[in-house]
C-alpha cells in the first residue's frame, strides 16, 4: 500500500480542483484519484473552434449511437459531437431507478470533470437561504450562515474570476466582480420595462466565470462562444485551466487518472479512514492508497455511491453513517417553467460577437418571511436572454425557396427573448441514492438506484413561475408571448445535491459544519452531496467555497497533527 | 444557463432546421474506417435531380449557389449515411414523385423538363407538404427537446439538408453569411447594416 500522501482527493472536477489547489498550497502532499481518462488542457481540445463545415454531419444527433451509448446523456443540450469526447458513456455506467421515478444522470468522464461543461452561472446565496430549513423546517438547519462563507466567496472569486455587475441586493449578495458583459438591445429594454412595471424585481447580467479581463496566465474571453468546446487561453474557470495548474505549481500534486474509487477502508481504532480502494480503469489492477486526510470530491452521487459502497462491521449501512441519513435529503433544481416572446421593435440591430453568457432576474417570492407572498415556500429565479432568431434554422421551414428565400435569409432577423426557471426543490428525507446490490457495474461495483420526485410544493412553484414569466414578458412590450410548464426529470438541471448533508447534530446529518464526517474526522466531503438545501441559484460556487473553507479547517489540523 | 448554441438549437428545432457540417458519420461512430465514401445508393439521374434540386432551392446569384458550395455531396452522405430507413424511403419516393409530376404535367421526366416546369414540380411537392402535422410539439416547444420528426414530407427533407449543408459549408459561411469565428468583444446593440449578412456558426 502507498502511504506517501498527506491527503487523497477524489475526483478533480469543481471541488476536487478547489481541494487540491488549498491543500498542496497549505503544504500537503496530494494524490487525485480521478475515474475519466486524462485529458490535457488545450492540446485535448480537439473540436475547440472547429468550423461548421467539418463538424460531422453538421451536429446531428448519431441515432443509433446515442441510442445504445448515450441514452441519457446524449438528452443534455450540451451533449453533441463537439463535445461527446468529454461525457460518460451510458452503456458503460449503468444506474437502476425506482419504478415512475425517473433520473438524468449526467456526468463527464475525463479529467476536469464537468467543469468543462458547466454552464459558468456562479452566484452567492444569502442567509434567506442558509436559513431557510430552519425556518420553514423542510430538512435539517445548515450548521453555517452566510458570515461563515463569505470571506471564502471571495476568496474562490479573486482567483476563478467573476464577471458581472453589483446590484445591492441583500438576497443576492454581489461577488468580487470583473466588469460585466453587455446587456444586449432587447435586453436593455425588457430590464428597463420589467423594473418598472414590478417594483421588486430586477434584471440583470448573468455573473459568470468567464473572464472580461485577463486573470494572471489566463486571457479575458475572445467570445467564440462555445465553452464547452474547452478553451485553451484558459478564459472560463475549469479545474483544467486554473486550480490544476496552481496544484501542480507546487510540485506537490499527484494525478492519478482511469482511478475509479471502489471504496473506503475504516480503521474503528484510530475512527479514521485508513485506506482508499482503486480499480484501474483500463487494465483492472486494484490497489489501495492510505493518507492522513480523504477529500471525497467525486460529485453528489459519485461520492454518494463511495459511501455508501464503503460497509464495515462499525458502519453496515455505509461509511459515517451513524444517523441513517446518508443517500437522503437528495435534490436538484426544477427547469421546467419557461416563458418567451418576440421582439421586432430593433429589427435593424444586431450583435457582435457570441456572449456566453445571458440575463438573470433574481428570486422576488417569498423574500420577506414575515410576509410570504406564495402559495408554496422558497422560491425560484430566472434565465435566459434575448437571442437572435438566426437564418439558416428561422427559414429552413419558412416557405419558398430560389433567389428570393435566399435574399430573405439576408434580412436582418427578429430577436427572440427567453427565460427558463431555476426552482428550489425541498429537501425530502425519502428522496434517496441508494445501492442496488444485485446489480453491479462493470468493476463490480453496485449500481446506484435512484428515488428521486418532485412534489406539490415545486410544481406549484413550476406553475408560478410560467405566469409571472408570461406577465414580465407581456409587460416588456414583448410579440407572440408564451408561456409552459414542461415535464421535468431530476437531474436535468445538472444541480443534483445533498444526500450527506452538513448539520449541527450527528443523529440527523452526516457532515459537521466544516464539511467534515460527524463519525469519521479524517474525511471531508466538499461536492454537491454536502448541500443541506439546494437554494434557487447555480450551486457550483458554494461548493468551490465550502470546500476552500474545509480544506483550511483541514490543513490547520494536519499542522497540528491532530488528523 | 443557456449558450448561444443552446439557443440557436431551440430556434433551431422550432423552425424545424438544424446546424450541419459536412463529414463521416460512421468513421464518427466508430463503425467504419472507410466512411469518406458514402455508399452509392443513387442512380446517376438521381443524383443529377438532389443537384438540379439544391440548386432550385439555393441558385447562384451575387453569391454562389448550392452546387459550388458542395451542398449535393453533403445532402447524397446525409441520405445514405444519416437517415433512417423510414427517412430514405420518403426521400426516393419525393424524387420519384417529381418526375411523376413532371410526366403528367409535362410528358417528360423532371430531367427532361425546362427549368420553370422544375420550379412547378418543387412548387407542388411545397404544396404538398404544407399540410403535413408534425406529431412533436411544434414551433418554439420543438427547440426544446432533441426529438427529430423521421415523418416529415420530402419537400422539408430536402430543404432542410439544403439548407444546412450551404449555410454551414464553407462558401456558404464565408461569403454568403459573415464568418467571424475570434470576435474578440461582444456588443448587443450593433447596426445590422455593418455587415449586411447574418453571423455564420
Amino acid at each position: 500500500m502507498n502511504t506517501d500522501f498527506d491527503a487523497i482527493v477524489v475526483g478533480s472536477g469543481v471541488t476536487g480542483g478547489w481541494a487540491a489547489k488549498e491543500l498542496t498550497e497549505k503544504g500537503l502532499k496530494v494524490l487525485m484519484l480521478e475515474r475519466g481518462r486524462p485529458l490535457t488542457h488545450g492540446k485535448d481540445y480537439v473540436t475547440e473552434h472547429m468550423p461548421p463545415w467539418e463538424i460531422p454531419v453538421g451536429g446531428k444527433p448519431l441515432r443509433e449511437l446515442y441510442a445504445r451509448d448515450y441514452a441519457v446523456q446524449s438528452k443534455n443540450f450540451a451533449f453533441d459531437e463537439t463535445t461527446r469526447h468529454f461525457w460518460a458513456k451510458d452503456s458503460d455506467q449503468p444506474y437502476a431507478q425506482a419504478p415512475d421515478a425517473p433520473f438524468n444522470w449526467l456526468r463527464a468522464d475525463v479529467v476536469g470533470g464537468k467543469s468543462l461543461l458547466w454552464s459558468r452561472q456562479v452566484y452567492r446565496w444569502s442567509d434567506l437561504d442558509f436559513e431557510a430549513n430552519k425556518r420553514d423546517g423542510h430538512g435539517v438547519d445548515w450548521p453555517i450562515r452566510y458570515a461563515d462563507l463569505e470571506p471564502w466567496y471571495a476568496h474562490v472569486e479573486r482567483f476563478i474570476g467573476v464577471s458581472g455587475q453589483a446590484e445591492n441586493l441583500l438576497h443576492l449578495p454581489d461577488s468580487v466582480f470583473q466588469p460585466p458583459m453587455q446587456m444586449n438591445v432587447v435586453e436593455k429594454a425588457v430590464k428597463q420595462r420589467i423594473e418598472a412595471q414590478f417594483p421588486g424585481r430586477h434584471m440583470t447580467i448573468g455573473r459568470t466565470a468567464n473572464l472580461t479581463e485577463a486573470l494572471g496566465d489566463r486571457a479575458a474571453c475572445h467570445y467564440c462562444g462555445v465553452c464547452q468546446r474547452g478553451c485553451s487561453p484558459g478564459a472560463y474557470f475549469s479545474s483544467l485551466s486554473s486550480t490544476l495548474p496552481a496544484a501542480n505549481k507546487t510540485g506537490r500534486l499527484t494525478l492519478r487518472a482511469n482511478s475509479v474509487v471502489q471504496g473506503l477502508d475504516y480503521d474503528p481504532e484510530g475512527k479514521r479512514v485508513s485506506g482508499v480502494r482503486v480499480i484501474d480503469t483500463v487494465t483492472g489492477e486494484r490497489t489501495r492508497f492510505a493518507s492522513k486526510l480523504v477529500f471525497l470530491c467525486a460529485s453528489t452521487v459519485g461520492s454518494l455511491q463511495v459511501l455508501l459502497n464503503s460497509r464495515s462491521e462499525s458502519f453496515p449501512n455505509g461509511l459515517a453513517n451513524t444517523s441513517g441519513t446518508l443517500g437522503g435529503y437528495v435534490m436538484d433544481h426544477v427547469n421546467g417553467a419557461f416563458a418567451m416572446g418576440i421582439s421586432t421593435e430593433f429589427m435593424g440591430k444586431y450583435y457582435y460577437g457570441y456572449r456566453p453568457n445571458g440575463i438573470y432576474i433574481p428570486r422576488f417570492r417569498n423574500l420577506d418571511p414575515a410576509r410570504p407572498d406564495g402559495e408554496f415556500v422558497r422560491g425560484y429565479g430566472y434565465q435566459g436572454g434575448a437571442m437572435s432568431l438566426e437564418g439558416a434554422r428561422f427559414v429552413a421551414t419558412q416557405s419558398g425557396f430560389g433567389a428570393g428565400f435566399k435574399q430573405a435569409m439576408r434580412q436582418p432577423p427578429p430577436w427572440m427573448f427567453f427565460i427558463a426557471a431555476f426552482t428550489e426543490c425541498l429537501p425530502y428525507k425519502d428522496n434517496r441514492v441508494t445501492l442496488e446490490q444485485k446489480l453491479a457495474d462493470r468493476h463490480g461495483i453496485p449500481q446506484v438506484r435512484f428515488d428521486v420526485r418532485f412534489r406539490e410544493n415545486e410544481a406549484k412553484m413550476l406553475t408560478d413561475a410560467a405566469k409571472q414569466g408570461e406577465d414580465m414578458l407581456k409587460a416588456a412590450g414583448l410579440q407572440h408571448v408564451m408561456s409552459a410548464v414542461k415535464s421535468s426529470v431530476p437531474g436535468d438541471a445538472i444541480h443534483e445535491m445533498g444526500g450527506a448533508c452538513m448539520g449541527r447534530d450527528p443523529k440527523t446529518s452526516v457532515l459537521n459544519g466544516w464539511n467534515q464526517a460527524h463519525d469519521v474526522p479524517n474525511l471531508y466531503v466538499t461536492d454537491g452531496s454536502s448541500m443541506s438545501s439546494c437554494g434557487v441559484v447555480n450551486p457550483s460556487l458554494t461548493f468551490m467555497a465550502l470546500t476552500a473553507r474545509a480544506a483550511d479547517h483541514a490543513a490547520a489540523r494536519w499542522r497540528e497533527g491532530t488528523v | 444557463m443557456m449558450n448561444r448554441r443552446d439557443l440557436l438549437l431551440m430556434g433551431a428545432s422550432a423552425m424545424g432546421g438544424v446546424l450541419i457540417g459536412t463529414p463521416t458519420l460512421r468513421a464518427m461512430a466508430g463503425e467504419s474506417p472507410s466512411a469518406s465514401a458514402s455508399r452509392a445508393i443513387f442512380s446517376s439521374a438521381q443524383s443529377q435531380m438532389i443537384s438540379a434540386l439544391a440548386e432550385l432551392i439555393i441558385p447562384t446569384t451575387d453569391t454562389p449557389g448550392a452546387i459550388a458550395a458542395g451542398t449535393p455531396a453533403f445532402i447524397e452522405m446525409m441520405a445514405t449515411d444519416w437517415y433512417t430507413d423510414t427517412e430514405r424511403k420518403i426521400f426516393f419516393e419525393g424524387l420519384a414523385g417529381l418526375d411523376a409530376f413532371c410526366r403528367a404535367s409535362f410528358g417528360k421526366d423532371f430531367l427532361a423538363v425546362s427549368e420553370e416546369q422544375r420550379v412547378a414540380a418543387l412548387t407542388d411537392a411545397e404544396k404538398q407538404a404544407a399540410s403535413y402535422v408534425s406529431p412533436l410539439p411544434g414551433g418554439f416547444l420543438a427547440g426544446m427537446s432533441k426529438l427529430i420528426d423521421e415523418n416529415t414530407p420530402f419537400f422539408a427533407k430536402i430543404k432542410e439538408l439544403t439548407v444546412i449543408g450551404y449555410y454551414s459549408s464553407e462558401v456558404g459561411a464565408k461569403q454568403e453569411m459573415a464568418y467571424n469565428p475570434m470576435p474578440m468583444r461582444y456588443e448587443g446593440d450593433y447596426d445590422y447594416a455593418k455587415t449586411g449578412r447574418r453571423w455564420s456558426y
